[in-house]
């Protein structure tokens, strides 16, 4: 870890991470809000067999309950792409980016080891994410008790949700990360990082939506974000344990081939 | 104790290509961008490391920083393996690299003191390098990207000097510097050497390398094709001496140590003058001659003459 490198980094992300945190609190805000007012309404319709019943799931959230709407704010693309600035943006650009640019030469010239700059960059976008998913939760509990409706979901849980957004889009970050020290340019680790995205995101909402691929959805990701599941107290340990894994191979990947690799000069 | 000593340390790049590949495969094959170099940079020396654009002037300075990881032989910085003890070699030196890049959304002033926490050093020559390199306490305020290339290498050259460190590693430090700053940065360097700081400067400017270092070390094709005093190079080139006749009968020359190549014509005499000039102005004495005119002998003659034949861009392809 980096002290100077640490102050930096996030006083050059500041502005990016206060504006992420309040546009995700006002996103969270919604889903509670939607529930309180409409969430008896869609049931009806639900129930009256206008839309087939598969389609009331996306990604594992509804609208017909106070856990089921804020697992659906998570899931939407909406907090996967502000969570992404981060987890996938940032992580990307944190090396392979700052190498095609040139500006990496100058940082290591410093009496700085790679893994010290590594862990001090890993540290700081789980610093992000944190505060992006924390500003989620405290938008969505903030709105569930201005709207009453708080009662329907035990707060001593928020924690354990908080833990697998973080385990989630950590094990992005540690992914986009590994792939930033892997590469000398922006674009293969970038590409690689969203395409995993992208994929996963793709077959967990597939899955969720059409029974038939929903075999397709252990291999992504998303899959293991159980918000809904957490709130009503049925979070099953293999996902926390599974995102966990996932953060630990990276991190050790990264730790093994960034040291080790040639920096070639920017092109 | 020398500040660099390498022995045999070589760098390849890609891989040797197998005997037989597919026909649509097309093998990038062993590139060899350093290849046995042995050389030692003694305390308190200003070294010019030359050599054209692709010989291995980077390749060096980046094994030596622990960019690169050298592919065979060794190397060390005041005692220090450049393999095992990289974080430790960074903190006794300073490192302009060629073209350097900035965080543009800084200032000037910001990114010096960043830099120098980074470090984890004093930024103690900083205003004296400023003030030399005319960096104004306005002018740091700015952000870089409102930096000229000149400026940014003023910050370049503050960046790498400012900790006062004990080898300054500066790759085409003049780039972008006009007439001017490029003295100031001279006289900069001079004392630097006066204050016993060893540097080691890599450029393909043959005058400022003339001008400034004690010894230069030259490679073609990641090879070192010459390594000797600047003076001692010098002295053994070959000097144009043109005279001009006042009368009749031409100084006898022939046979004087150090002279070749001597041709009248219309007045002139011309010729080549190599080491010690005191036979040939003796040879002279009391000759009918009017005018006379010595010029120096040049880096850049010496630098041409190990490049003749060769392809100055070059990098030798295996495989």
């Amino acid at each position: 870890m980096n002290l100077p490198l640490l102050k930096r980094t996030w006083r050059s992300n500041a502005f990016r991470l206060v504006v992420i945190c309040l546009a995700l609190a006002g996103w969270g805000s919604l889903g509670p809000i939607i529930y309180s007012q409409f969430g008896a309404t869609f049931r009806e319709l639900v129930e009256s067999g206008v839309f087939p019943e598969a389609m009331t799931s996306f990604g594992g959230g509804d609208v017909f309950s106070l856990p089921g709407s804020i697992a659906l704010g998570f899931v939407h693309p909406i907090a996967i792409i502000l969570l992404s600035v981060f987890a996938v943006g940032f992580s990307t650009n944190a090396f392979a980016g700052e190498r095609q640019r040139g500006t990496l030469e100058i940082l290591l010239a410093r009496p700085i080891s790679r893994r010290g700059a590594y862990l001090t960059i890993l540290v700081s976008v789980f610093g992000f994410i944190a505060l992006a998913l924390a500003a989620y939760l405290v938008g969505s509990v903030t709105s569930a008790s201005l709207f009453d409706v708080i009662d329907e979901i035990d707060p001593s849980l928020l924690p354990l949700v908080w833990v697998n957004g973080l385990l989630l889009f950590g094990s992005f970050a540690a992914i986009a990360l590994a792939a930033s020290v892997s590469f000398d340019r922006l674009a293969p680790a970038l590409g690689i990082t969203l395409a995993l995205l992208l994929v996963g995101y793709f077959f967990e909402i597939l899955g969720s939506l059409w029974p038939d691929a929903a075999f397709l959805q252990p291999y992504s990701l998303f899959h293991y974000l159980q918000t809904r599941d957490i709130l009503v107290g049925e979070a099953d340990a293999f996902g926390f344990l599974l995102l966990g894994a996932v953060i630990v191979v990276s991190v050790v990947y990264a730790l093994i081939v960034f040291p080790r690799r040639d920096i070639a000069a920017p092109s | 104790m020398d500040a660099i000593e390498t022995a045999g340390l070589t760098k390849h790049y890609g891989h040797r290509p197998p005997p037989i590949h597919p026909p649509f495969v097309h093998p990038t094959g062993l590139v060899r961008a350093l290849d046995d170099l042995s050389i030692s940079v003694h305390e308190g020396e200003i070294f010019g490391f030359l050599g054209p654009n692709g010989a291995g002037k980077s390749t060096m300075i980046r094994l030596l920083l622990g960019f690169l990881h050298p592919t065979g032989g060794k190397a060390s910085v005041f005692g220090l393996d450049i393999v095992r003890d990289s974080v430790a070699i960074r903190r006794q030196v300073g490192y302009l690299p060629g073209g350097i890049a900035l965080y543009d959304s800084m200032t000037g002033v910001r990114l010096l003191d960043y830099l120098a926490e980074l470090t984890g050093l004093p930024p103690v020559r900083r205003n004296e390098l400023c003030d030399r390199l005319e960096l104004s306490t306005r002018t740091l305020r700015r952000p870089v990207r409102d930096y000229s290339r000149g400026m940014r290498q003023k910050i370049g050259i503050v960046q790498a000097l400012q900790h006062d460190p004990p080898l300054a590693i500066l790759d085409e430090p003049t780039e972008g510097l006009d007439p001017l700053m490029q003295r100031a940065f001279y006289g900069i360097l001079d004392d630097l050497k006066a204050a016993g700081r060893t540097i080691f400067f890599s450029s393909h400017v043959l005058s400022e390398v003339e001008r400034v270092c004690d010894r230069v070390a030259i490679i073609r094709s990641g090879r070192l094709v010459a390594l000797e005093d600047v003076a001692k190079l010098l002295d053994r080139r070959k000097r144009n001496v043109e005279m001009r006749l006042s009368g009749p009968g031409t100084p006898a020359l022939e046979g004087v140590p150090g002279v070749s190549g001597l041709k009248v014509a219309d007045g002139r005499a011309t010729l080549q003058l190599e080491g010690d000039v005191g036979p040939f102005l003796r040879a002279i004495a009391g000759a009918p001659i009017s005018d006379l005119t010595i010029e120096p002998a040049h880096l850049e003659e010496a630098f041409l003459e190990y490049y003749a034949d060769h392809d100055p861009g070059d990098v030798e392809m295996v495989g």
